[in-house]
Formats: C-alpha cells, sequence, structure tokens
C-alpha cells in the first residue's frame, strides 16, 4: 500500500508540474499583455519615449521579461567600483542621437550593448523626441534598455528551485555586518520576557543572520507550534496583494488591527501594537530608512505581520466550506437512505423533486432565491462584515445553507441510487429469506455496502472546503479564498494565478489518493497492489 | 400422477392425431415485432406528464426563436427617454401604452425586459445546443476509443489528470482575452476541455460494459471489435447517453450565467450577462423584476430541459419497454 501511494504521489507531482507548464505558457505567452496596461491609470499620463520604458518596466514588475536600463547598469557598474560617481554621472547623459553622445557615454553605450546582446538581451535605443521647435517633449529624453523575455524553462526551472526555502544564517549579505551570525536557542521567548525578569517558560530558536528571525517558537495559535525554517514560495503577488506570497495572503489574517500593549524586548518600549514579534523578518536598512523602528527595534528585523481580528481567506472559506460539508453528510446520507428504502413514496418524490430543482436551476439564481428568502424572512444578515464576524454568527448561516444545498442534493442522489442498486443483490434477497427484519437488512447490510463509494469523496470535499466557493462568497461578500484565482485574473496578477493553480492542483491529487486509500480502508475486498488476497 | 385420457371421450385417433410438421413455419417469430425508438416514445408517451412538459420545452425553445426575429429588439431605443428607465410593470404599461414586451417592466437603459429575457434565451439555449452537440460528439466517439483501447487508456488518463487541474475559468478568460469575448468565442471555451469530462464517463462505461460475457462470447465467436463496439455497446450505452446529454444541456446554460456572472461571460446580452447587468437591480426596490425575470426564465429552460431529457433517458432503456 505505502509503495502505491508513493507511486501515486509521484505520479501527481509530474502532472501538478505540467499543470504549471501550461498555465505559465496559456498566461505568459499566449494572453495579450498589452491589456495590463489598459487598466494602468499611470499609463495614459505618460507620452512619448516615457511611456515606452515606463511600459517594459511594468512588463518586468508582471513577470513577462527582464529589463535593463542603461542607468541601472551604470549604478551597478560603480556599486562594483569599476566606475566613479562623476564618470557614471557623464556617461548616463545620453545624447539626443547616437552621434551627440559624449565619448564616455559612447563608451559605456557600447560595452552596455555588448555585454547584453551576448546574453540575448535586445538593445533598444529611442532617440529624443523633439517638438517642431528642437526642444524635447514632455518625456521624449532619450532612452536606452535592454530587455529580454524570459523562456519558460527558465522560468519554470527558477520557480520550481525558489518554492523552498530553507532559512539560513547567510541569507543577509555578507557584506553587512549584523554582529555575530548564527542560531540560539532560549527556553525563554524574548516576546514573553521582554525585560528579562518575568521567566515565562518558552523555549524558541532564534536567528541573527537568517531571514525570520524567530525559527521556532510557541504561541497560543492553531497549532501553537510554527517554525520559519522552512518556508514555502509560491509566488510574490503584484496587484492583489503587493509584495506578499500567494500562500501568505491565503493564511494572514484580515480586517482591521487588534492592538494590545505591548513591550519590545529590543528597546523596552510598550506601547499599543498590533505586531506580530514572532512573525519578522530581515528588512534590509529599514531602520535608517523608517526613524520609527529605531525606538522599537534593535535589530533590521522590522518587517512583522499584524494581528488582525478576522479569520484569514482560507480560515473563513474552510469554517464555511467543513461546517456546510458536515451538514451535507449528516442530512443526505440518511434522507437518501430513506429515499431509497421508501421508493416512490412521499419522501422519495419530494426529495427528487429538488434533486431536480438544484441539478437544473443555476445556482445563481438558487443562491439569489435563498439570500433573498433568509433576508426577509428570517431577518438573517445578508452581507459578510469581516469585523464582527467573531461575535456575530448569524452571518455564517446564509453561506453555509447556500453552500449545503448543493452538496446535500449531489449526496442524495448518489446515496439514494447506490442503495437501490444494493437492493436487487443476491445478499439482500438471501437475507431477506433468511427472516431478517427490513430495517436490519437496511441499518447492517445495505447501508454498509452503499456507502463505500460514498467514502472515497470524502477526503475530497474536506480538502476542497478549504478553497471556498466563488459565487457564495461573492454572493455575501465573504473574505474567502474562493475568489483569488477570479480576482488574480482580472488584474493580471500572473504569479498568484500560477501559485494558486499549483495549490488547488496538489490539493486535488492528494484528495484523489486520500479516498481510494480510505475507500480501501473501509472495504477490504478492493485492493491497489497486485498481491494475491 | 397417471392421467385419465380413456374418459375424456374422444376416439383413439383424435388422442393420436400427428402434428402437422412444416419448416417454413417453424422460422417464423410469434413474438411481436418490436421497433427500439417506437418502443422508445410510446414509453415516453404514456405518462402524460411527459407530454406537458415537453409542451413546454418545444413552446419556450420556438418563442425564443421566433419572437425576437418578428419584433425589433433594439435594447437602446429609449436610452435618450430618463422617464423610461427602470419601470416596474404597472409603469411600463401606463407610461408605454398596453403591449405585451412592457408586461415584465423596463429595465436600466429603457429597454422592455420581456424582450430582452427572450433575446437572451435564444443566446443562451444556442450555446448550450452547440456546445452539446460538439462536446457529445467529441466526448462520445474519443471515449469508446479510450475505454476499448489499454493503450490510449494509459495515455488519456495522464492527459484527463493534467487538463482536469487546470482551472477551466483560467482557460476561458485566457480565450477571453486572446480573442474578443464573443459568442463563438464561448463555444470554443467551453468545449476546448468540455469533452474530456464526458468522453472519461463514456471510458468507465465502456469499461464496464466491455467486459461483460456475452461480449466475451462475441469475441470468441470471431466478430470483429468494430461491429462489438457499434451492434454490442453502443445500443446498451443509448440510455446513459441520453441521459448524460440531459444533465449537459441544461449545465451550458448555468455554466454561462455563472461564468458571466464573475465578469467572464460574453459581449452579447446573453441570460447570465442580463442576470449580471441586473445584480444591483435585486435589491433595489420596484426594480426586481429586471434582475428576476431572466433568473426565472433560466430556471424555466434548465428545468424543463433536465426533466425532458432524463424521462427519454429513463424511456430510452429497454428494461422499461415491456
Amino acid at each position: 500500500m505505502g509503495k502505491y501511494v508513493l507511486k501515486r504521489l509521484l505520479h501527481g507531482v509530474v502532472s501538478a508540474v505540467i499543470v504549471v507548464l501550461i498555465v505559465m505558457v496559456l498566461i505568459y505567452s499566449l494572453l495579450n499583455r498589452n491589456t495590463i496596461m489598459a487598466g494602468d491609470p499611470n499609463y495614459s499620463k505618460l507620452q512619448s519615449n516615457a511611456r515606452i520604458t515606463y511600459e517594459q518596466s511594468r512588463y518586468e514588475a508582471y513577470g513577462y521579461q527582464d529589463y535593463v536600463p542603461y542607468a541601472d547598469y551604470l549604478i551597478e557598474l560603480q556599486r562594483g567600483g569599476e566606475i566613479t560617481e562623476e564618470d557614471r554621472a557623464t556617461a548616463a547623459t545620453i545624447g539626443r542621437t547616437p552621434e551627440k553622445d559624449n565619448e564616455l557615454a559612447a563608451k559605456y553605450i557600447q560595452q552596455f550593448t555588448e555585454t547584453y546582446q551576448s546574453q540575448g538581451y535586445e538593445v533598444v535605443r529611442l532617440d529624443a523626441d523633439l517638438r517642431g521647435n528642437g526642444q524635447v517633449k514632455d518625456g521624449g529624453q532619450a532612452a536606452l534598455y535592454a530587455v529580454r523575455d524570459i523562456p519558460l524553462i527558465n522560468r519554470a526551472i527558477s520557480y520550481f528551485a525558489d518554492m523552498f526555502f530553507i532559512d539560513n544564517v547567510h541569507y543577509v549579505d555578507d557584506a553587512v555586518d549584523i554582529g555575530e551570525r548564527g542560531i540560539t536557542f532560549t527556553w525563554y521567548d524574548p516576546v514573553y520576557n521582554p525585560t528579562g525578569t518575568e521567566n515565562v517558560f518558552s523555549p524558541a530558536i532564534i536567528g541573527n543572520g537568517t531571514m525570520h528571525k524567530y525559527l521556532l517558537y510557541f504561541d497560543n495559535e492553531f497549532p501553537w507550534l510554527h517554525q520559519n525554517i522552512l518556508t514555502l514560495n509560491l509566488g510574490e503577488s503584484y496587484t492583489v496583494n503587493r509584495g506578499v506570497d500567494v500562500f501568505t495572503t491565503m493564511t494572514a489574517s484580515q480586517g482591521s488591527y487588534v492592538l494590545k500593549p505591548l513591550t519590545y524586548p529590543d528597546t523596552g518600549l510598550t506601547e499599543d501594537s498590533a505586531d506580530n514579534l514572532h512573525t519578522a523578518t530581515y528588512a534590509a536598512g529599514s531602520r535608517e530608512i523608517n526613524g520609527v523602528y529605531v525606538e522599537r527595534f534593535g535589530d533590521d528585523y522590522t518587517n512583522v505581520i499584524t494581528h488582525k481580528v478576522a479569520k484569514s481567506k482560507l480560515g473563513f472559506s474552510f469554517v464555511i466550506g467543513i461546517i456546510s460539508t458536515a451538514l451535507a453528510y449528516c442530512l443526505g446520507l440518511p434522507i437518501g437512505l430513506l429515499m431509497a428504502r421508501h421508493k416512490e413514496g412521499l419522501l422519495d418524490k419530494i426529495g427528487t423533486a429538488y434533486i431536480i430543482f438544484i441539478i437544473a436551476v443555476p445556482s445563481l439564481a438558487y443562491i439569489f432565491l435563498f439570500k433573498s428568502l433568509g433576508g426577509r424572512l428570517f431577518g438573517l444578515p445578508t452581507l459578510f462584515d469581516m469585523d464582527t464576524s467573531g461575535t456575530n454568527h448569524l452571518m455564517y448561516i446564509l453561506p453555509i445553507v447556500s453552500l449545503t444545498l448543493p452538496s446535500l442534493a449531489n449526496l442524495m442522489k448518489w446515496m439514494r441510487r447506490y442503495m437501490i442498486d444494493q437492493m436487487n443483490s443476491d445478499y439482500v434477497k438471501f437475507a431477506r429469506s433468511g427472516g431478517l427484519t427490513e430495517s436490519e437488512i437496511f441499518t447492517k447490510h445495505i447501508w454498509k455496502n452503499a456507502a463505500i463509494p460514498i467514502t472515497h469523496g470524502i477526503p475530497g470535499s474536506i480538502i476542497f472546503a478549504m478553497t471556498g466557493a466563488i459565487i457564495t462568497e461573492r454572493v455575501y461578500s465573504v473574505p474567502g479564498a474562493g475568489n483569488l484565482l477570479t480576482q488574480a485574473i482580472n488584474k493580471y496578477d500572473n504569479s498568484v494565478i500560477v501559485g494558486v493553480t499549483l495549490f488547488y492542483a496538489v490539493l486535488s491529487v492528494i484528495a484523489i489518493i486520500l479516498g481510494d486509500v480510505l475507500m480501501a480502508t473501509v472495504d477490504p475486498r478492493i485492493s491497489f497492489t497486485n498481491k494475491a488476497r | 400422477m397417471e392421467y385419465d385420457y380413456k374418459n375424456l371421450g374422444l376416439s383413439e385417433a383424435e388422442l393420436f392425431a400427428f402434428a402437422d410438421h412444416n419448416d417454413m413455419e417453424s422460422e417464423k417469430i410469434t413474438a411481436p415485432r418490436y421497433s427500439y425508438w417506437r418502443s422508445v416514445f410510446r414509453v415516453f408517451f404514456r405518462k402524460k406528464v411527459n407530454i406537458a412538459i415537453l409542451g413546454v420545452l418545444l413552446f419556450v425553445i420556438a418563442f425564443a426563436y421566433i419572437y425576437p426575429s418578428v419584433t425589433n429588439y433594439d435594447p437602446y431605443a429609449n436610452l435618450l427617454d430618463s422617464n423610461s428607465k427602470h419601470l416596474s410593470p404597472a409603469a411600463a404599461i401606463k407610461y408605454f401604452g398596453f403591449d405585451l414586451k412592457w408586461i415584465l417592466g423596463a429595465g436600466a437603459s429603457g429597454e422592455p425586459t420581456f424582450d430582452a429575457i427572450w433575446n437572451g434565451s435564444r443566446i443562451s439555449i444556442s450555446l448550450a445546443f452547440l456546445c452539446a452537440a460538439i462536446n457529445m460528439t467529441v466526448g462520445v466517439c474519443i471515449g469508446a476509443v479510450w475505454g476499448f483501447s489499454k493503450k490510449v487508456d494509459a495515455v488519456m488518463m495522464v492527459v484527463y489528470n493534467i487538463v482536469g487541474n487546470i482551472p477551466m475559468i483560467l482557460i476561458i478568460s485566457v480565450l477571453a482575452m486572446l480573442f474578443a469575448p464573443t459568442f463563438w468565442t464561448m463555444v470554443f471555451a467551453l468545449t476546448i476541455v468540455g469533452w474530456i469530462g464526458i468522453a472519461y464517463f463514456i471510458r468507465t462505461q465502456v469499461v464496464i460494459i466491455r467486459e461483460r460475457e456475452y461480449n466475451l462470447a462475441s469475441r470468441c465467436l470471431g466478430t470483429s471489435t468494430i461491429k462489438i463496439a457499434m451492434k454490442n455497446i453502443l445500443p446498451f450505452m443509448t440510455s446513459v447517453i441520453v441521459t448524460l446529454l440531459a444533465t449537459e444541456l441544461p449545465s451550458y446554460i448555468s455554466y454561462e450565467v455563472f461564468l458571466a456572472y464573475i465578469g467572464l461571460g460574453m459581449s452579447e446580452m446573453s441570460l447570465g450577462r442580463l442576470i449580471f447587468s441586473a445584480e444591483a437591480a435585486m435589491v433595489t426596490p420596484g426594480w426586481e423584476m429586471e434582475f428576476w425575470s431572466p433568473v426565472a426564465i433560466s430556471a424555466i429552460i434548465t428545468i424543463v430541459l433536465y426533466v425532458v431529457g432524463q424521462n427519454l433517458g429513463d424511456a430510452s432503456d429497454p428494461r422499461t419497454h415491456m
């Protein structure tokens, strides 16, 4: 069994990788990237050459290409010590046309062109855009840049190579002096012992030179023990949630800040803050740029996630999804059983009508129907409010009901079908002729056999409770994970699209394997290995 | 038990007469003539409710195709008349005078809601029929091959696992951006991967039936694979295919509504687009008709299609023909 599951997992991983490749082809090669500019307010304000260079820089930000402006190249040279500050300024002045370049600029432009052309870049030089009177137009200054589309293979390799990040003490640039690099273990977590006198016992591993300050720590949030040693990078968001990883976007809490008195261990400052110090990551030079950090932090581990009132996107989707799944199974299986037991009876007829209603009517239609019914007849809240979601549980009712309805109908349909199929089998006739009562036959024999195919779907419905439902969440404005993909598509957030797709693909692979394993566990007759029984 | 034939009052000759033996006579089959499709329709029309629902279906389809073509529907005819917008049925009849097209009121740009929903129905029904025709044809053919050949099965399972994991909305939005979001783009988007689910379903059915004893016997007697497929398996699958069609047809209308709602719909004013654009009207007192009319008509169309299809599927199962 273990070997079989491993084989299936490997197959699943391979197909998930292919899915990512296909999605990358779809969004990076097939989609017309110009459409991004249609929704960009800055683009329409720019003119002439400035507009072209802006466009190129956007394409780089959205992950389509590598883009190197000439000025950046010179700054890089200066940083490497190959060119002095004065020379850089002179060399950066590009003439209106190539003939008008100064000597130094011509030399470096030549060098720039050769370097990047040898790497497969296309070097573009835009001559100054002049008005009739010989003056340069707004944004019409001459420009020079190198640009290269990222090849699919490179993109895919770097995506998968960067996906798992193992934190290490060389994460911070070795040139930066941050004191002694290393990993220390403490029994007394400084976050709980800011002044060193509290003696709150809480083990933690703290790194210096690593990306995360706290590599292992305890807190009061599920699952209590947290690690930052291995982090998952599914792709950094650009428009949906700027600069944040897809996975963090899905799992970070939302809503307004929860302010609590907090004492910063480094400086001893006490104030009302929402900072979760355990999530601190390194932000180079942040205390120099932003003076506020100086009075709070003793090092550059200043980038923290904040505590917010409401659950994460996955959290909301999961709570709503899991309750509705549980409801659907608790109601659907017994109702399906009774429908089969009293076939052609009143319950069977009502149930069948309900199933037809759910299958045939567009889901949008009945969700809206239940929304207006629930709102008018029962006075339930029809819109979700993140900030009061912790206290007002009534607003969960309508989304849960809307989500339960279709899965309930589906379970009723299949349960009834499987029960009726089993009712005609020989073992049932034998049991009946042996004198068992109908209810004994149903609960002890038919039910057990009919439930086997149903168990196959259980892991899937639990796992997919997390991913949320697009329409339900939209109609009730639930801040869940269901809309992340559509949101990303509408905002051209390519790395989020790839990340979310990969996440879903992996979940569905796991769900199918778990379903098979569960089915084989429940029914000893089913075996996935060829071993003779 | 000994039978007392002596007291029957029959003569010896009568008791032991030779029966005629005729070779031709024994070739005749005495069972009543059986025609499959005639029986299907006999069973289907035996239920009066089926006739009624089929009538509703034909009426809706005929109305959706004839009504927009005989009336000149111009959604922007009253655009400049600011008094004509968002009228309740009563207000619209009062304002424009009684006409069939005002019985559901007027919409956001003063267009008659009644005309709009029938126009939308025509687009949605066309989409559903076209997509179902393409997907079912391709899906059933490929599914049959898929189920028969073990080599094809190995390849197709990989393809199925991969394609099944690509989010459908991603494919549709990519296509909608590649081409203009027109009717034909939508057909293309719904059919490019839509067949694979049907093919997988058919494949499973074929695998189940393929190994039955009567096919094994048929193969032992030297029947060619094509003949087994056409004569042994396809008739067995008819009711499955019809039942599948019954769920597929309404599903395209529902799916189109769903896509339009999340903003990926086509540019034509289909039922989905109508629902999408009238969403705000649902919560505005007096404007509800604009929202509920397309919702109601799409529900009616899908329910009727589904029920007719299901009952036709039941009737096409030969076991119900007795």
